[in-house]
């Protein structure tokens, strides 16, 4: 159940000239799931704390202890002067003198500390980062762009959509792929006077050969693929494609006509849609060369 | 109702790269397309060409990056390229494996993995070799390997056949004789040019341009007859024996010159033999050229020489003889079976024999014996891709039991008796993919090799056994297909059926 499962795809389409396309390997969010990623975050949570106070109390308990004996205020004066240096070393010394903390000490005494460091480092790292599904997601907007999303979400991002704040929380929650903290995606906008044309495009990779979405950019050699790291099959791809044209072109065809050739280009392709072939000859960068091969 | 295939043509050596075989792949693709079966073309990359492409007509090409070593011939690896491969023929839902070229180390691969795969596997013969030197050595016990488990050969020329069959030590049954052709279109004589109206870069002598008079071409006893040579400069194109004929043919008939046209290790050696003999003003040398320009240099000329050692089948005297040249030949590989005799001088590779045809011929253009100008038309009606593709065609019905092994071996099933049968169901392989029949075959093919062999056999079979665990089947996704073309030759009723499948495909 919390094994990740293969991308699929969310469309949410809050207005009709706005889609999300969300591809994600997370399942779909039952009430066991949730209470299971409920504990493992929980679990995580514990994982840094435990960590954070062995390495503490290990290394830095070693040291005189200074502060400790000199002057004890309590953990509420400290943060009404702002000295949060000073309260989390209390705090930590705090956890360090509980029950649960002199446990932790005891049992992780015999092993040296050439060991102890690295491991809880470690345990810090994978427990505040680690993903464990990942999604990404292509905004569209008519008339103003669309916007590729790969990676996680910030942790503290104000929601700018109308949706409900838990929703979007989930979502959030989910953009770090169950990581506590997450830097900021790497999102990416690209207006629409600068797409060239959205188009699905063939390549090898690996030992085999994978169908991807591709924007070609006005003035870049390179096209910007969508969808990089999943790179889901070709059901969802064709999905998320027709879906983009739609939401790009259709219903606009004479703002699109008057637009010149970028806008036009693309839109000729919407016009026979259902022909996917239509980019995919093309090896990305090279679009006219293969003139010289109708010999 | 025909049955269409999914055809993949596989060889190192295609477009960019000019040359015969890969323009013989195209052009038989390209009609094959025709017809109404769905051509890929799998080849390696080149540079600034990889990835997947579509060429005119839907034809698909996949250019798999993959390591070249020497003329474009990729490095053998035996077992890297399964995987790709096999994605490859699942998502593209090909039923027959065509391979082409025997220098062609790709072609050898995909034959071996296709019948692993269980697919019917086809392998074309574009060159003759020799059995004496360490190199053909080599490449000959590599083709008995493919060859041992392909379901069909084809071969350029009967003398081609009777090599390849020889090499391989096939049953001479299954390999079949289907030539190359030219388009003709693209090699009109220069009387034809000026009728259709399109221009030429070069310009022609002054005594043959009356243009519209097809039959009129008489040379006077004075005018100019031009030789034409067009030919990679290489040993095994004769080059030494041209080299040698040159300066005694000019020698022998005044108002004669050459055209030389082709790059290659030997022109230096034409270069000096020019110097030495003082013939800068009767011999022309044009350099390397492209395809397109061969047609241009060609209706320069009056005699096309070629003076090759070894050729399996020689298209470039089929595109003299359609742009009107008379021929000039030596006796040698698959070359007498490609033209009428009216159209051709054979002389023996030596260097006399040479001389003395090139004078037979001038002797006969001067005489007016020849009449060249209906060369065309001939050509046009001996040699087109079209049929090429529909003999390519009954080889493919042949193989997948679309039509009876009777049939297609062309024997009477109630006169002949068991012995025969048995023996190339055995070697053919039209029925078994059975992992032990294979071995079976491989096995026969040397006291060391024989078990060589099968060991890269078993070794492949368990690659694919891992491949279908590590790659299952339904994670990779299928094509949509090319719109199809309708085959020609249907009557209404069948066109419908066909429809009817096309939508049943997509």
């Amino acid at each position: 159940m919390l094994k990740t499962t293969t991308p699929h795809l969310y469309i949410r389409r809050p207005s009709p000239t706005t889609a999300e396309f969300t591809v994600t390997t997370l399942p779909p969010l039952t009430i066991p799931l949730r209470l299971l990623l409920l504990t493992i975050t929980l679990l995580r949570l514990s994982t840094v704390l435990a960590a954070t106070v062995t390495i503490y109390s290990r290394f830095s308990l070693l040291l005189p202890p200074s502060t400790s004996s000199s002057s004890q205020p309590s953990a509420t004066t400290l943060l009404l002067q702002g000295d949060i240096p000073t309260l989390l070393t209390h705090l930590l010394t705090l956890a360090h003198f509980s029950a649960p903390g002199l446990f932790l000490s005891n049992i992780t005494a015999p092993i040296p500390d050439k060991i102890l460091l690295p491991f809880s480092s470690l345990a810090i790292y994978l427990a505040l980062f680690l993903q464990l599904h990942t999604t990404e997601s292509l905004l569209v907007l008519r008339g103003l762009g669309i916007q590729t999303s790969s990676g996680w979400s910030p942790p503290f991002g104000t929601s700018g959509s109308g949706e409900t704040n838990t929703r979007t929380n989930w979502w959030k929650w989910v953009g770090r792929g169950g990581a506590l903290w997450g830097w900021a995606p790497k999102t990416r906008f690209i207006p629409t006077e600068k797409i060239r044309d959205v188009l699905i495009n063939e390549a090898f990779r690996g030992f085999e050969v994978r169908y991807y979405l591709i924007v070609v950019v006005e003035g870049e050699e390179d096209v910007v693929v969508v969808f990089p790291k999943l790179l889901p099959r070709k059901k969802i791809v064709e999905a998320v494609w027709r879906g983009v044209r739609g939401c790009l072109y259709e219903g606009d065809r004479d703002s699109v006509n008057t637009m010149g050739a970028g806008g036009g280009n693309g839109h000729q392709h919407a016009g026979h849609g259902h022909n996917s072939h239509q980019g995919q000859g093309n090896g990305g960068q090279q679009h006219q060369s293969d003139g010289k091969w109708d010999s | 109702m025909a049955p269409t295939y999914n055809i993949a043509m596989i060889s190192d050596f295609f477009y960019p790269q000019p040359g015969g075989v890969e323009s013989h792949i195209y052009q038989l693709s390209t009609k094959l397309i025709d017809r109404g079966h769905k051509v890929i073309v799998i080849t390696h990359a080149y540079e600034g060409r990889t990835g997947v492409r579509y060429l005119t007509n839907g034809l698909k090409v996949y250019h798999v990056p993959f390591l070249v070593i020497f003329r474009s011939a990729t490095f053998p690896t035996v077992f890297s390229f399964f995987p790709i491969f096999r994605n490859i023929i699942i998502r593209e839902r090909i039923n027959i494996v065509h391979g082409h070229a025997s220098l062609s180390n790709f072609c050898h691969e995909a034959i071996l993995h296709a019948r692993t795969m269980g697919l019917r596997t086809v392998f074309t013969d574009h060159s003759l070799f020799g059995f004496a030197d360490a190199a053909s050595i080599l490449t000959n016990k590599l083709l008995k390997f493919t060859l041992s488990d392909v379901d069909h050969v084809i071969c350029v020329s009967h003398t081609c056949k009777e090599n390849t069959v020889l090499r391989a030590s096939l049953d001479p049954l299954m390999v079949s004789v289907i030539p190359n052709a030219v388009v003709a279109e693209n090699f009109k004589p220069l009387t034809h040019t000026s009728s259709s109206g399109s221009n030429h870069t070069f310009s022609s002598p002054p005594q043959h341009s009356q243009p519209h008079f097809p039959p009129a071409r008489p040379l006077g006893p004075h005018d100019i007859v031009t030789i034409v040579v067009i030919s990679r400069l290489f040993y095994n194109k004769g080059t030494d024996l041209l080299t040698a004929a040159i300066p005694r043919i000019l020698e022998n008939h005044p108002n004669t010159r050459f055209i030389i046209a082709g790059d290659g290790p030997k022109a230096i050696d034409l270069e000096q033999m020019i110097e030495q003999n003082v013939l800068q003003d009767r011999v022309e040398m044009l350099g390397p050229i492209r395809h397109e320009e061969v047609r241009d240099v060609m209706v320069r000329g009056h005699i096309y020489l070629h003076p090759s050692l070894t050729e399996a089948f020689g298209t470039v005297i089929v595109e003299a003889a359609s742009c009107g040249l008379y021929v000039v030949c030596t006796q040698v590989g698959g070359i007498p079976e490609v033209l009428p005799n009216h159209m051709t001088v054979f002389a023996k590779p030596e260097e006399d024999d040479l001389v003395a045809a090139t004078g037979r011929a001038i002797a006969a253009l001067r005489a007016n014996k020849v009449r060249t100008e209906n060369f065309h038309e001939q050509v046009k009606k001996m040699y087109s891709w079209t049929n090429v593709a529909i003999r390519t065609e009954r080889v493919y019905n042949g193989i997948s039991g679309a039509i009876s092994e009777a049939e297609f071996y062309g024997y009477d099933e109630n006169t002949t008796t068991n012995t025969w049968s048995a023996a190339t169901r055995g070697r053919s392989g039209v029925q078994s993919f059975a992992l032990i029949d294979r071995l079976k075959r491989y096995y026969g093919c040397g006291i060391w090799a024989g078990k060589l062999f099968c060991l890269c056999v078993i070794v492949d079979y368990l690659l694919f056994l891992l491949l279908e665990l590590w790659f299952p089947r339904d994670k990779i996704d299928i094509c949509s297909d090319w719109p199809r073309k309708k085959p020609q030759l249907t009557n209404g009723k069948g066109e419908k059926k066909k429809k009817e499948k096309e939508e049943y495909i997509l």
